[in-house]
């Protein structure tokens, strides 16, 4: 009963807060989106990567470790290991996240000379192992489609995205999701393979949430949709990333009373060993 | 007699010394690879030539699909660089190999 009673209480911010949807970015992806860069076989990478969204006087910052290795030149697989810390007003807590596997197989790939267009289907399950302090209790999946065009100058990407969430102990289920990502990207600069390099990201990322359930009744104050515009940027040096971005929102329409979300951001750090 | 047998072993030591180690053959391989788009993607390719034995020297020109790749006393065939290319990611099409013999020392 107590274990009910603090679901319950869990439930709550979350009908509020809702969860980060983010797949592995692995090396030239969008920064929120989904893209269908894999691993070179037998390649290890290591991303350690923070995330922040800020609605109302709602925080939420997550701090994660990604791994992931090359199993083929077309399929990798990995972990995120992600630490949250949350805030609802003068309410706060923070504690080991719930630990996800994931995994991502280019099925399609034509290259040309300069030019790489591929696709690739992924999928992450996110298990439900995390502190009950800061997550819904529940084993949740993302599965995953993209289209991917990389130039010596310009790039762009497509991604469709389902999150079908699972229900806890408590019987509260958070609504699923679909996401949506179309992005470009420029490099204004051509640079040699050991030099440092550019490029620049703009998303224009959808999510379409549904309304979180409670022994199988809707909750008004969940769901909804949010579209954001983000602006990002991926620097590279030969085996060494950074990627970092800001997602803005630029239409709201959530159901019943919530928060809008002010901002998100990214920063993430990437090597490839 | 001494000074004759002295300066004749003297001789072959230094013959046997160049032979074995002053020349090496080198190829020079010219290899048309597609996909190359984006210079961290190809960090794989680095990897993997690196790791043969005989690789020298590696560089890349991604504007031109161009990688070239020094060796020394090995080959690389077609075969082995196709797989070599995929497991990296990218796609190999031909080659250009040109050898010389170059001093090792």
């Amino acid at each position: 009963m107590r274990l009910k009673s603090r679901h319950l209480n869990h439930i709550a911010i979350f009908v509020l807060f809702g969860k980060l949807v983010s797949m592995p970015a692995m090396a030239h992806d969008p920064v929120f989106g989904l893209g269908p860069h894999v691993l070179f076989k037998g390649g290890v990478e290591i991303a350690p990567e923070v995330k922040q969204v800020k609605a109302g006087d709602k925080d939420k910052t997550e701090l994660a470790l990604e791994l992931t290795y090359g199993l083929t030149g077309d399929w990798a697989a990995g972990i995120d290991i992600p630490y949250i810390d949350q805030s609802n007003g003068s309410n706060s807590a923070s504690g080991q996240g719930d630990l996800s596997v994931f995994t991502k197989y280019r099925f399609w790939r034509d290259d040309g000379p300069g030019l790489q267009q591929s696709m690739a289907v992924a999928l992450q399950i996110e298990t439900d192992t995390g502190d009950d302090a800061v997550n819904s209790g529940s084993t949740d999946g993302v599965l995953g489609l993209t289209y991917g065009y990389e130039g010596r100058k310009w790039y762009r990407w497509a991604a469709a995205r389902y999150r079908f969430n699972g229900e806890n102990d408590a019987g509260a289920q958070q609504g699923d999701k679909l996401l949506l990502d179309l992005v470009g990207g420029i490099r204004m600069k051509r640079t040699g393979y050991l030099e440092p390099d550019t490029v620049w990201i703009l998303e224009l990322n959808g999510e379409s949430t549904q309304n979180t359930q409670l022994n199988g009744l809707d909750q008004l104050n969940s769901g909804g949709t949010e579209w954001f515009v983000s602006p990002g940027i991926f620097w590279t040096k030969r085996n060494f990333a950074v990627k970092a971005g800001i997602q803005v929102p630029v239409a709201s329409n959530l159901n019943g009373n919530q928060q809008e979300t002010d901002y998100r951001a990214k920063l993430v750090l990437e090597w490839h060993l | 007699m001494k000074f004759f047998i002295k300066n004749t072993l003297m001789s072959l030591l230094l013959l046997s010394a160049m032979s074995h180690n002053a020349f090496a053959d080198t190829s020079t391989y010219s290899i048309r690879v597609d996909g190359l788009a984006c210079p961290y993607c190809a960090y794989g390719i680095e990897k993997k030539l690196n790791a043969i034995e005989g690789v020298k020297f590696m560089n890349m020109n991604l504007d031109e699909g161009i990688v070239t790749v020094k060796t020394q006393n090995v080959t690389l065939g077609d075969e082995q660089l196709k797989q070599l290319f995929n497991d990296s990611g990218f796609t190999y099409r031909s080659k250009k190999v040109s050898q010389t013999k170059e001093s090792s020392k």
